[in-house]
């Protein structure tokens, strides 16, 4: 046999093991991105037989006449800045603490990540009832503390539905995050931490110029993970306030979800999922070019 | 067999029986989607009526699928564009929910059934008008038709020293005042689900606006933005929402509502019918009474859940003999109870019955007109505006005049 296509067979063999996954990624991903695309320029009602072209009618739409758009743009900017944020910085603090020698530690790494894996919808159904404003726990809690003044209508008041979902967020994300952290952290060279100690640098030395530098990829991950799980929000939100009172905690991909499919006008649904796959793109490219400028460094 | 020859018989073989399975509705065939139903005697009752109209009529299949309330919505758009839909499809009555269906032409017309088999004499008048509501003919059958009136405590109010049922609705306002008066809340809502709190403001509307005006705005001929009567209306709802409403209902959803209209936290709640097998299996429907909105018009509050024959049946024939037979006075009477408290054919015999449920059949037979709920009246884009706005107001958060006008900038964009 030649020797040529002995070297290509085992890229063929490549390209074939790669085909099916391929198949259902164009099929079930690409295929509907662009068909979101293509209905985003249309008027359709999810019942006539076409859809009719309109242009950047339901751009002009949504921008000019929806009254919630704005306040869902709004509410998933608000919710991303502080996603990327507070969870992390708690799950790098539990992170931190739970890389120590502490008794106990492989118990409380299971207590912190197991909201995680609890689904979303059933972290709503918990939050929710702790939330109740006559027979919650946290408005009994206040009463019997005697701070009847700092009772709340937490998911019914929109000055603060929308911190009260957040809070059961971060309940349920830090783990994720937490676990993340923790491999990192377990890659820090336990070589450099020695040899910066025997240099003289005391602890906070060691987590400034150590620990912290050698974290830089596994913050990057969180970073990223964080911010596109942000922007995607919406089961939570949707078991614990449907987007309510008034709207006032709706979110963009929530919002694209009720024009479709409940309120049947797939056009305007279609362009609130475009703006979303923007902002999500504008975000998310520098960091996957980021990523294939670090392996191509790495060869 | 060659391997090319081996792929070709497999794949027509394959094409063959994916033809069968997909195929259009075998002749015989019904195929009926519904809500599950929360109330499984209702399930149960499907099961049985099928399985009798099939001994009665053989050659003819019916089969039934259950989903939740959105599934079903967004199963049937999906049918809608192909021919693997239902014959038979359950949907509110009404121009919002049924009719845009209908005017999507999904639903057949069942003018020469409604004659074939005489449906007009055995079902109720208020509950089959619905189908009269579409242009182009006669849409649907009644599966079941709703009251919604007043539910109350009695023990409240006579603590509050209510002798007399409100009967207009200043009178009612006046009875608010005086619970109000004696440490009562007179009323409870739940705000989490939209369409709880909406009751109120269509009741009020009613009121303040009167039949007909109340239907113009509904049908989006009159403008919210300057009908003097629309503004006042929402500014009854900031009245009653500040004043004599549990608070806080925001955050609450309507069964959190009634349990606390259980617990005598608040004395009324406008409710429907089948608030009655609630009040009685909390055992406690001897506390509560009930009265119609007092809103000075003689219209029932209420809706109707109905039956329509799809337009892509290719048995439409044999589901009006299906329809018929749910209809018919046999069924009806069997499972009185189980599709709904009120049976929608008038041969229907009640016996043994509560008073709670006598008093909503001698409602029911007193009115003759009705008003639909608004997410029931309006498209669905404009229910969700009207909630929207209604939560506003009722948070305090828009003025009962800017109110009008923000859901009539809505309407108007529709173009």
């Amino acid at each position: 046999m030649p020797q040529a296509s002995q070297s290509a067979r085992p890229e063929r063999q490549g390209y074939v093991l790669l085909a099916p996954a391929l198949i259902v990624y164009l099929l079930f991903a690409v295929y509907p991105m662009i068909d979101v695309i293509r209905m985003s320029f249309s008027s359709w009602n999810g019942l006539s037989p076409e859809a009719r072209f309109v242009g950047l009618a339901n751009y002009r739409a949504i921008v000019t006449q929806d009254p919630v758009f704005w306040g869902a743009l709004r509410n998933t900017i608000w919710w991303t800045a502080l996603a990327v944020i507070l969870p992390n910085l708690i799950s790098f603090g539990l992170a931190l603490a739970l890389n120590q020698n502490i008794p106990g530690k492989s118990s409380l790494r299971v207590v912190f990540y197991l909201p995680v894996i609890i689904a979303s919808i059933a972290v709503a159904t918990i939050w929710k009832w702790m939330y109740d404003p006559f027979f919650g726990l946290f408005n009994n809690l206040l009463m019997q503390m005697g701070l009847d003044g700092w009772i709340l209508d937490w998911l019914g008041d929109r000055k603060v539905a929308l911190w009260s979902v957040f809070v059961a967020h971060v309940w349920q994300s830090v783990g994720f995050s937490m676990v993340l952290f923790l491999a990192g952290l377990q890659g820090v060279s336990a070589t450099l931490v020695e040899a910066a100690r025997i240099d003289g640098a005391g602890r906070w030395g060691v987590f400034r110029y150590v620990t912290l530098p050698a974290l830089k990829p596994t913050m990057m991950v969180v970073f990223v993970l964080s911010l596109i799980n942000s922007l995607k929000a919406f089961d939570i939100v949707y078991g614990m306030t449907g987007g309510g009172p008034a709207q006032s905690t709706q979110m963009l991909a929530m919002w694209a979800y009720t024009q479709s499919m409940q309120l049947g006008v797939f056009g305007r649904g279609a362009a609130v999922s475009v703006v979303l796959l923007l902002i999500t793109l504008v975000i998310v490219l520098p960091y996957i070019r980021w990523m294939f400028r670090r392996e191509e460094m790495a060869r | 067999m060659t391997m090319t020859k081996r792929w070709k018989t497999a794949l027509s073989a394959l094409a063959v029986s994916a033809g069968m399975a997909a195929g259009t509705a075998q002749a015989g065939e019904v195929k009926i989607w519904t809500l599950t139903f929360d109330n499984n005697s209702a399930n149960i009752a499907w099961d049985k009526t099928i399985k009798e109209f099939e001994a009665a009529n053989p050659g003819i299949t019916v089969t039934r699928e259950g989903r939740s309330v959105d599934e079903h919505k967004a199963a049937l758009r999906v049918a809608a564009q192909s021919s693997q839909g239902p014959d038979i499809y359950f949907m509110w009555a009404g121009l919002g929910l049924g009719g845009e269906f209908v005017k999507a032409g999904l639903s057949k017309p069942l003018d020469a059934y409604y004659t074939q088999y005489d449906w007009d004499k055995r079902i109720v008048g208020t509950a089959g008008s619905f189908s009269k509501l579409y242009p182009g003919g006669r849409h649907g059958v009644p599966y079941t038709f709703h009251g919604e009136a007043i539910y109350y405590n009695k023990a409240l109010f006579q603590k509050a020293g209510i002798t007399e049922l409100p009967k207009s609705y200043d009178e009612l306002k006046a009875v608010a005042a005086k619970l109000k008066e004696a440490g009562i809340t007179p009323m409870t809502f739940g705000g989490t689900v939209n369409w709880h709190l909406m009751r109120l403001m269509d009741v009020i509307l009613e009121a303040k606006c009167g039949a007909e005006k109340h239907d113009q705005l509904m049908d989006m001929k009159l403008d919210w933005g300057t009908e003097a009567c629309a503004t006042a209306s929402f500014e009854e709802l900031a009245d009653w929402s500040q004043n004599y409403i549990l608070k806080p209902f925001m955050g609450i959803d309507n069964s959190q509502s009634f349990n606390l209209f259980l617990a005598n936290r608040a004395a009324m709640m406008v409710e429907g019918d089948w608030l009655v097998g609630q009040l009685s299996d909390a055992k406690k429907i001897d506390n509560f009474d009930l009265f119609p909105v007092p809103t000075g018009t003689d219209r029932l509050y209420g809706f109707a859940e109905y039956l329509y024959v799809s337009s892509k049946s290719a048995n439409p024939d044999d589901a009006a003999k299906f329809l018929d037979y749910l209809l018919s006075d046999k069924v009806q009477q069997e499972n009185l109870g189980a599709f709904g408290s009120i049976s929608v054919n008038s041969n229907v015999k009640y016996a043994n019955i509560s008073a709670l449920d006598q008093k909503w059949l001698d409602i029911f037979g007193k009115y003759t007109k009705i008003y639909v709920n608004g997410d029931q009246a309006f498209p669905l884009d404009v229910t969700t505006e009207y909630w929207r706005v209604i939560n506003e107001v009722a948070s305090g958060n828009l003025k009962g005049a800017e109110a009008g006008k923000t859901l009539q900038t809505f309407i108007s964009n529709r173009g």
